[in-house]
């Protein structure tokens, strides 16, 4: 297996609606994020007949990922035959399942719209997206609950490390419509539960042999499961950016550290949380000044019952030991701490 | 690197790994009168090939994760599995996840959870210590990409085993979709058959247990295989209609990847639905992939049923089972084949003799999602 590191090369935050100061003091987000019914301002109007609202979000942040201006795109991007999919998102389809399902109960299988069929798949936010820019490579759509955003970025980076790939678009999206989130605040306590917020965030990685001094590599990632506490701090020294997982104070050795909780920022972002995460964590080392030239990016997502995800990413020299894409689960449960 | 396949189980409408090989080999069609959860006139659809609702374990719960608790199970203890005592991480392949039981919730106010959409706990208590649990929602191929993202973390050392999995239940909302999008309801999968009729949905899981290396573990039984390669594709070309080219590139890649030609397969287990759309493309690959070289073809679905994000191991683990015992089992419900099926060797009737060691199986999903893996006999 390849010891290659995977660097960023694109970003994209997708927050409709997002308060024009929520993110200021991390990074400039575009301010004018189209809804998913404005999306052909971005998309063209061609294609979007019956595609849900998960799925426009979706195609939005990789079109920006991707560096694509906006408008329809006609031909497959460069490098699209060797370029991988990974999304995360857990209720893209949700509403459309469970309205078929009441449609097919009050009225029967004719009054529903054969061009819902592809909704009923839940990777169709995956295939749509190569569908539309042409990417041939490895197609994954992970349903994997809070983790599943870092989980995604960690997937891409194996699908590139092991050459299936060379350049990988890993989107994170979630919809805000009425049966999501009632569907998410079951079974919750009511601290961990709040209202969705439609979001995407979009990454493109690629796998790079010999990185450049300014290239932004992801690092390390790790996974603890439920019950066994929290990951270690992705990052080990202050002065940084850490992202944490909804309603967990930071580390306390990261005093200095510009500390985010994301969620109290802008809502629930669920599956999307840890794609938006990663890819506010490379815009704000991105924008760093030039003098800077190390600086790292750390960020944990996931909730009590589906447990943590964390990632971390670096601005600098690459390291001369390289670290494993996934740091051995006994190692970071015994460095686990309450924060 | 190959990986050895150390554990298995799976549980159809035929029964467990074991009885659905025999079913298979003898030619059984598990299909049947849709199950009393839904209405024929409601959604369409009049047959299916589910799973007893008397069957052990399958009353009052979630069908998909009930199934997939057996499986995990049954394999990890085939391959005397300890996940506290090694780096064992888990990947589930789904195409519905447990979108039926969220049906209920919306339709009937069922007790339902966004946590049960995916399947962490359900493993988690079949595989006590197990570091991670993925849920790859990929349609009809979910288990064979499962078991490509399983063999790359075998290979960067990440995990000492990878409990590879999948499972599905019958959904409300695909069923009506597909019985808005069929002409007339199918009463059996007739794969490569000119009298096809289009897929049924089956019910069903499998799993197997993936580690670098032959199990010296206590109590292990015999590995069931090999994994040589899962070669990975999308067609980037229709939403729900397959692809020549894609398909032909995801088999290249297998082959590429394992260090073959089609030469040296002496086995396909194809994906064969019996819809209108997949079997014609599919022969024709396989022909042009394999010219003239005779090599048998048998497909799982007039059996099984499609089970969607089960299929792709349940294909996988038919063909170690016919490698291992020397007897290929033929295609249920193929009486007269398709024109494009001509120059195949398709295996009808009864099993057939069997030496290869090494088998091609194919799986296709929605959104063009191929995934076509390459297995070896146990060494």
């Amino acid at each position: 297996m390849s010891r290659a590191h995977v660097v960023v090369r694109g970003t994209a935050v997708h927050v409709p609606g997002l308060a024009p100061d929520a993110l200021a003091d991390v990074v400039r987000v575009e301010p004018d994020a189209c809804s998913a019914e404005d999306a052909h301002k971005v998309l063209g109007r061609k294609g979007l007949l019956y595609k849900e609202q998960a799925t426009r979000l979706a195609l939005c942040a990789a079109q920006r990922a991707l560096g694509l201006p906006p408008g329809r795109v006609t031909t497959p991007v460069p490098g699209a035959e060797r370029t991988a999919v990974v999304v995360s998102s857990n209720l893209g389809n949700l509403e459309t399942v469970c309205t078929i399902a009441a449609t097919v109960r009050t009225a029967g299988y004719r009054d529903v719209s054969p061009l819902q069929t592809p909704n009923a798949s839940s990777n169709v936010i995956a295939s749509t997206l190569a569908i539309r820019f042409g990417l041939t490579g490895p197609n994954v759509m992970l349903c994997n609950g809070a983790t599943s955003g870092a989980d995604a970025v960690r997937v891409a980076a194996r699908l590139l490390r092991a050459r299936r790939a060379d350049r990988a678009l890993v989107v994170g999206v979630e919809p805000d419509d009425e049966i999501s989130s009632r569907l998410l605040a079951q079974g919750d306590d009511s601290q961990e539960a709040r209202p969705l917020t439609a979001a995407a965030g979009a990454l493109v990685l690629e796998r790079a042999d010999d990185p450049a001094g300014e290239d932004l590599l992801v690092t390390s990632a790790g996974v603890v499961p439920p019950g066994a506490g929290l990951p270690a701090a992705p990052v080990a020294e202050p002065g940084q950016l850490l992202l944490v997982a909804a309603g967990l104070a930071p580390h306390p050795h990261h005093d200095g550290s510009l500390v985010v909780d994301l969620t109290a920022r802008i809502g629930e972002t669920y599956g999307a949380h840890g794609v938006l995460q990663a890819a506010l964590a490379a815009a704000w080392l991105r924008q760093l000044p030039a003098e800077r030239r190390t600086a790292s990016a750390g960020a944990v997502c996931g909730n009590a019952a589906d447990g943590y995800a964390s990632l971390a990413l670096r601005r600098g020299p690459a390291p001369v030991a390289h670290i494993p894409a996934q740091q051995p689960v006994a190692a970071v449960l015994a460095t686990a701490g309450r924060a | 690197m190959p990986a050895t396949l150390t554990g298995y189980e799976a549980r159809s409408c035929l029964g467990d790994a074991e009885e659905t090989f025999r079913g298979l080999c003898a030619g059984r069609s598990g299909a049947g009168r849709l199950g009393a959860r839904f209405l024929p006139d409601e959604v369409g659809v009049t047959s299916s090939y589910e799973i007893r609702d008397d069957s052990p374990g399958l009353a009052h719960v979630h069908r998909a994760a009930a199934l997939l608790g057996q499986v995990v199970a049954g394999a990890a203890a085939r391959a005397a599995l300890d996940a506290k005592q090694l780096r064992v991480v888990a990947i589930v392949g789904t195409g519905l996840r447990e979108l039926a039981a969220a049906e209920r919730w919306h339709l009937d106010g069922s007790p339902f959870s966004a946590t049960e959409l995916h399947f962490g706990d359900v493993v988690r208590d079949a595989l006590p210590g197990v570091a991670e649990v993925l849920t790859v929602s990929n349609a009809c191929s979910a288990s064979g990409y499962a078991l490509a993202l399983a063999q790359d973390l075998l290979d960067a050392d990440e995990a000492d085993a990878v409990v590879v999995a999948g499972t599905d239940s019958l959904t409300l909302s695909l069923l009506a979709v597909m019985g808005r999008g069929s002409a007339q309801p199918s009463e059996a999968v007739r794969p490569f058959d000119r009298d096809r009729r289009g897929v049924l949905l089956g019910e069903g899981a499998a799993a197997v247990v993936l580690e670098a290396r032959p199990s010296t573990r206590p109590g292990a039984e015999p590995a069931l295989g090999v994994l040589h390669s899962v070669g990975l594709s999308c067609d980037a070309h229709h939403e729900t209609a397959p692809h020549a080219p894609g398909i032909a590139a995801a088999m290249q890649a297998a082959y590429d990847a394992a260090g073959v030609t089609p030469a040296d397969v002496g086995l396909v287990v194809a994906h064969g639905t019996g819809t209108a759309l997949n079997d014609p493309l599919e022969a024709a690959t396989l022909a042009d992939a394999y010219q003239s070289r005779s090599v048998p073809v048998t497909a799982i679905k007039g059996g099984t049923g499609h089970t969607s994000g089960a299929a792709a191991l349940m294909s996988v683990i038919v063909a170690a089972q016919a490698m291992r015992s020397g007897a290929v089992p033929p295609i249920t419900g193929l009486r007269d084949a398709i024109d494009e099926a001509q120059g195949l060797d398709l295996v009808t009737g009864a099993p057939r003799a069997c030496d290869a060691t090494l088998a091609q199986v194919d799986a296709f999903g929605f959104g063009g999602v191929n995934a076509v893996a390459l297995v070896g006999a146990a060494t």
